[in-house]
């Protein structure tokens, strides 16, 4: 148990300022296990924590500025 | 802490206009960061109508109330739509009123903040709760600033005035205190009730002139609520968990009888088809996604059948804390309900649309 939440712990938390968001959907390949997007190409987030160095990659590659670390 | 968060705190006060959210953290974070008071008297959501009579009835309490969460600091402005009945109260009574324009989603605590700071009434992103500041997606910044509904205002004298005891008199331990309720839509005497959480909504229905045998739908929440069935609306309590357990809450008190001379599921299409329009047009799935839904409730409402049925069913998982405001949370609520109630009733009949032998389109006028 202890592992897991050391595990957990150290993951970052990602959000999306849906009004700056545009629909590009860079997000989805950057963090294919947290992101699908649905028709319009808008995200939907499965899970909002994932690996730091991924999130600061996503984080960084949105071209809309909307994904933001929590 | 001043005493005054100490009374609602332990008068267990919560939020009127529909979050529900402790009002004592919300005042204690306003006082510490001097953030300025928005009171919201829109009475936005549909149906609504407690927040007005408020300022109609016990204004000068609202103003005590007023004083007592701003001590002196930022003066308060009062939220209201414009060319209102009540913006006119508010303005002849000298207080600084912000004209709210009428459309549905601007009167939402982000859309007022934004408002009250020369931008459009939209909703913001809300990254932090803005009592402590922050700033709009396109950077503008936004000083603290907290926006109560007016009835908790009115309530926060009330506490003051009369104490802890009385207030907790009325209502559950979980949810203390006495609370509005507009009773409207299809009865004798639409009315504003003093009511409180544990009572039957039959008694509250009862007030504003009962339940005619006909009718068959009663809606609680407006637009952001949910729908009962006339049997479910008889034995139900007027309480949180009651009404969590049909997919809501309490909301910002308010229940409307439907009018059982029209025919719920089209009823049901235009307040959905009308949540589509009210839209701000800012987030991808709410401007999309909601008049996708307006689309998929009219087809299955027309066409009702298992592909139909599925379609609307996946359509509605696509809309939870999916906007910058929780509009698309509400309709979607709202039609999840509308399809619970209204679903397997639609998915037994034949339609005229739907009938075997009846043309389902024209296909060319002579």
């Amino acid at each position: 148990m202890s592992d897991t939440r050391a595990v957990e712990s150290d993951l970052a938390r990602i959000g999306v300022d849906r009004v700056l968001c545009t629909g590009h959907g860079i997000c989805a390949r950057t963090l294919p296990e947290a992101i699908v997007l649905d028709e319009w190409g808008y995200p939907i987030l499965a899970a909002d924590a994932v690996r730091p160095a991924d999130a600061k990659l996503a984080v960084k590659l949105c071209p809309a500025r909307a994904l933001f670390l929590r | 802490m001043s005493n005054i968060i100490e009374l609602i705190n332990a008068a267990g006060l919560t939020g009127r206009g529909g979050a529900a959210f402790p009002s004592a953290i919300k005042i204690k974070a306003a006082k510490e960061n001097k953030a300025r008071l928005i009171v919201n008297v829109c009475d936005g959501e549909i149906g609504a109508a407690k927040d007005g009579w408020v300022v109609a009835n016990h204004l000068n309490e609202l103003l005590e109330g007023v004083a007592l969460i701003t001590s002196g600091h930022a003066k308060p402005i009062f939220a209201a739509h414009r060319d209102s009945t009540t913006a006119r109260l508010l303005a002849a009574a000298g207080l600084k009123v912000l004209e709210v324009p009428h459309r549905y989603v601007s009167s939402e605590e982000t859309s007022l903040i934004s408002l009250a700071h020369g931008g459009t009434a939209r909703p913001m992103t809300k990254k932090a709760p803005f009592v402590f500041g922050g700033q709009r997606s396109d950077g503008k910044r936004i000083r603290p600033t907290v926006v109560l509904n007016a009835e908790s205002v009115w309530r926060v004298s009330q506490i003051s005035r009369r104490g802890v005891d009385w207030f907790r008199s009325y209502g559950t331990d979980a949810e203390p205190g006495p609370r509005l309720v507009a009773v409207g839509g299809f009865v004798s005497t639409p009315s504003i009730i003093e009511a409180a959480a544990g009572i039957p909504v039959m008694d509250l229905i009862n007030l504003a002139g009962g339940l005619d045998p006909s009718v068959r739908l009663v809606g609680v929440g407006g637009l952001g609520g949910i729908l009962l069935t006339a049997d479910e609306a008889r034995s139900a309590i007027w309480d949180t968990p009651t009404m969590k357990s049909y997919g809501g809450g309490l909301g910002p008190g308010i229940i409307t009888v439907w009018d059982p001379r029209q025919a719920a599921a089209h009823t049901a299409g235009a307040m959905i088809a009308y949540g589509a329009g009210e839209s701000a047009g800012q987030c991808g799935p709410c401007m999309f996604g909601l008049p996708a839904l307006s689309a998929d409730w009219n087809a299955f409402a027309m066409h009702p059948g298992a592909d139909t049925h599925r379609r609307l069913q996946n359509r509605l998982t696509l809309f939870e804390r999916r906007g910058a405001c929780a509009h698309p949370d509400g309709v979607s609520r709202f039609a999840t309900s509308a399809l619970r109630v209204l679903g397997p009733e639609l998915l037994q009949s034949q339609p005229y649309f739907a009938g075997g032998n009846q043309p389902t389109e024209v296909l060319s006028y002579v």
